[in-house]
């Protein structure tokens, strides 16, 4: 079990995340919304280990995962928001470096990479440079990298982002095929109907506090609405057809 | 026997090769020649052995060219009979040592932002099962092994070529070895001395300033690195005469110019080094020595303080702007605007290719380079007038100090047009593409405008009130008009047939009539900024005289327009696009 016991973080004085707490099971998909600068990235950050909180622990299985961090990245596949990738490497290289430094004995990496490849509509671009891939090609082989070693953490920050409709068919798929395989899932993402598919439980965060947090048919019960109504009624206190009106009257706009 | 050692060794290697530890020095010494940064900017991507041979070149060519000083024959038929070798060498061997120190000093800089792993080897390793320690030891035995590299590479033609043209005339074999294994030993380490000198300045900045002043001081550091280089190799040919009229007491300039010391050992292993020399020859080990440690230190400060934080740092930077700074340059580009920028094409284009200039670190670094030539150019042109003149009126009215503004102009003018040939970030280019008409051939006059903008005002401003208070208005007026008319005459001919919009077209590594070109601007250098000073010293004399610049200036004038006007319609579209000259073209007469 993963758990995020009172996590806060701070940057100068400023806090990015406060308190935050929840636990994630075998077999969960937990889904984290929040709109921007509600702290999303900082606690994905702080559950790969990528960055210290300033107070509170991560613990998988018990154990504060910093008090050995390599053990816990063995365990651990991240998908992050930006596909910082090796332009000048082909995918095929790129995976076979990342499967190299995890560790993954060579022949079956090898048969893995190429399967994963062909699955993901990749093996005719195999090796052509990453320079070369598109967004959605990028977002794959970052989707491949972070499965290929059968990890038993999944953490996805937007990992649909640029995918086409049929990856990302897969994917969704993927993620409630590796829910009823026992893996943790955290899933981060802005897309409210992809959580509200693919995730047992959510977790909304404004201004880096969590404001709601349970399964995803009984948030969407506490208001009686869909996922979407919920989480604008939580977090954003906007008027969004309002908002809309407003910026089509500015488009319009002609000087005096 | 040998084929089954070799397989051993071979799949010894290939177990090695495959650690995860190997596996990220390989990864590193690519990321250090192909580029690193945060993003996947297309700039110039050389390949590696494309880069190793460039940098190889210029040793290989100025060996040859010395076939000529060292040549016996050549010394025969000139009547020389008897050389000491071991004399004449030296401020070749000087030379050597400041292009070894150059070349290498450059590649760290132009490496600078892909010498320390970034944000991209962050995101990439860190999540994995490994230990920060070991990405640290990784990126340290890649820099290692590229150290070696390079200064192998950058001396590997003068250690054989040199030794070989300057022992061509000695009989015995044993000469050419002890010296080519001495240059080879003063060239390599001062390259190695280059490299860490420059990474120490990126090490200390990275252990002391803040990610955001770090991202501005980098910029101005490599500036500086560009300039020292610069002034280096320019005062090559200065430095072994200073040093021998020393006197018996090291001068204290030497301990700024480490590439002193490296001449003093290869002098001294060859038993031939004044006192001079021999003391400068002992600064060498504690210097290298101590640069190397005091990189690795500051390495391992900047690495704790900048790659272990990078996700910190990732989401804390935000660059703004003062308001006060942004208002001053607004009410300035008002004033352009009203001025010399009519159309919306030119006021955008303008402030998008100062921004790019500005902003762009590998623009800047080109132009830095340039400025820092001129300014070393300039600088010895004003050494040059002042020695031995009678007074500042006398000297003003030399042909070296009329050519200053001609030195600058004209290296500024070709630096500026240079900088617009190289790319940067081609995929954002669409937007051009998309809005901009390609029969429109307003890229010409926009680029003369940006020019003109930034150069002839500060040449006027340092001509005019100068000559106006050495001489008088005048001879002001007609020096700065004569500098006007020949930076816009100038700015004309370098931009014949130019139909890009800067910076967003693609460029060939080599373009067929490059070294042509080449020639062409220093031929063109004689001309602009030597031959014509000296005639206008003479006309200043008499202003009559001025009067004969008129039919130059006006074939000037006429050619640039000539060949615009003759060029067919498909030569004058707005490309994006420039590919290689074919030898060989299809006609395609099926398509």
């Amino acid at each position: 079990m993963l758990e995020a016991v009172h996590l806060t973080k701070r940057y100068a004085s400023l806090p990015a995340v406060q308190d935050l707490s929840f636990s994630l099971r075998p077999g969960q998909v937990l889904g984290c919304l929040g709109p921007n600068g509600s702290g999303k990235s900082t606690t994905v950050k702080m559950l790969t280990g990528l960055l210290q909180p300033t107070r509170g622990v991560v613990q998988f299985d018990g154990h504060n995962i910093q008090d050995d961090l390599m053990a816990y990245r063995k365990r651990l596949g991240y998908v992050p928001e930006e596909p910082h990738l090796y332009p000048y490497l082909t995918g095929w290289e790129y995976l076979e470096l990342i499967g190299t430094l995890r560790g993954m004995p060579r022949p079956d990496l090898e048969k893995k990479i190429d399967s994963l490849l062909e699955l993901f509509s990749l093996h005719p671009n195999r090796h052509a440079s990453i320079g070369s891939y598109s967004k959605g090609m990028r977002q794959r082989i970052l989707l491949i990298a972070a499965i290929m070693d059968d990890p038993e953490i999944f953490i996805f920050d937007e990992p649909l982002s640029g995918l086409d409709v049929t990856s990302a068919l897969i994917f969704k798929n993927l993620v409630q095929a590796l829910g009823r395989q026992g893996k943790l899932v955290f899933y981060c993402s802005h897309v409210l109907e992809v959580v509200e598919k693919v995730c047992s439980d959510v977790l909304i965060l404004r201004k880096g506090v969590v404001i709601a947090q349970d399964s995803v048919t009984n948030i969407g019960q506490i208001l009686g609405q869909s996922l979407e109504n919920t989480f604008l009624h939580l977090v954003d206190d906007v008027d969004t057809m309002t908002v809309a009106r407003d910026i089509v009257s500015v488009m319009q706009m002609k000087a005096a | 026997m040998i084929t089954q050692a070799a397989d051993v060794i071979f799949r010894v290697w290939d177990d090695h090769r495959q650690r995860p530890f190997w596996r990220m020095v390989q990864l590193f010494v690519a990321r250090i020649f192909r580029g690193g940064g945060d993003s996947d900017a297309d700039g110039l991507d050389l390949g590696i052995g494309l880069v190793l041979t460039l940098l190889a070149l210029p040793g290989a060519f100025v060996s040859l060219f010395l076939m000529d000083k060292y040549g016996s024959l050549l010394q025969w038929l000139r009547g020389i009979t008897h050389v000491d070798t071991l004399a004449i060498v030296l401020p070749d061997e000087y030379f050597f040592i400041v292009l070894s120190m150059t070349v290498t000093g450059a590649v760290a800089v132009w490496r600078w932002d892909a010498i320390f792993p970034d944000r991209r080897d962050y995101m990439n390793l860190v999540p994995l099962p490994i230990s920060t320690r070991s990405i640290f030891f990784a990126n340290l035995v890649a820099v290692f092994f590229l150290v070696g590299l390079i200064a192998c590479d950058v001396n590997a033609a003068s250690c054989i070529l040199f030794p070989t043209v300057v022992t061509a005339s000695q009989s015995e074999f044993i000469f050419f070895v002890k010296f080519a294994v001495i240059h080879a030993v003063g060239v390599l380490l001062a390259s190695v001395f280059a490299f860490f000198a420059v990474f120490l300045a990126l090490g200390v900045l990275m252990a002391v300033l803040p990610p955001r002043a770090l991202q501005r001081a980098s910029a101005y550091v490599r500036g500086l690195v560009v300039v020292y280089l610069v002034g280096l190799l320019c005062t090559t040919f200065a430095v072994p005469d200073l040093l021998r009229q020393a006197g018996g007491h090291v001068p204290s300039w030497t301990a700024l110019m480490p590439s002193t010391w490296f001449l003093g050992l290869c002098q001294s292993l060859r038993a031939r080094a004044d006192p001079v020399l021999t003391a400068l020859s002992a600064r060498v080990f504690p210097g290298v020595a101590a640069v190397v440690w005091l990189a690795l230190c500051a390495y391992a400060v900047g690495y704790r303080r900048h790659f272990v934080r990078i996700a910190e740092i990732a989401d804390t930077t935000v660059i703004a702007r003062t308001p006060a700074l942004s208002n001053r340059r607004w009410r300035m580009g008002i004033l352009l605007d009203r001025v010399a920028l009519r159309t919306p094409f030119q006021q955008g284009g303008f402030r998008f290719i100062c921004k790019t200039m500005v902003r762009s670190e590998a623009h800047r670094l080109v132009l830095t380079g340039v400025g820092g030539l001129a300014l070393v150019l300039a600088s010895q042109a004003m050494l040059d007038a002042f020695e031995g003149a009678r007074s500042w009126r006398a000297a003003a009215l030399s042909p070296d100090a009329l050519s200053i503004p001609f030195i600058l102009s004209f290296l500024i003018i070709v630096g500026l047009r240079l900088v617009f040939e190289v790319p940067v970030e081609l995929r954002s280019n669409w937007i051009f593409q998309l809005m901009l008409d390609s029969n429109g051939q307003e890229c010409e006059r926009l680029a003369q405008r940006v020019i003109l903008i930034l150069v002839l005002p500060g040449l006027a401003a340092i001509t005019l009130p100068v000559y106006a208070y050495l001489e008088n208005w005048r001879v002001a007026c007609l020096h700065t008009l004569l500098v006007v008319t020949w930076s816009v005459l100038l700015t004309n001919i370098v931009l014949t047939r130019f139909r890009k919009l800067p910076f967003t077209c693609t460029l060939p590594l080599f373009k067929q009539h490059s070294f042509v070109i080449m020639l062409a601007f220093c031929f063109g250098f004689l001309i602009y900024a030597v031959s014509t000073p000296e005639f206008e010293s003479l006309a200043l004399l008499e202003p009559v005289r001025m009067l004969s610049f008129v039919p130059v200036a006006a074939v000037a004038w006429s050619i640039p327009h000539f060949l615009a006007k003759s060029a067919i319609d498909l030569d004058k579209k707005l490309i994006f696009e420039e590919s290689p000259t074919q030898t060989i073209e299809a006609l395609r007469l099926s398509d």
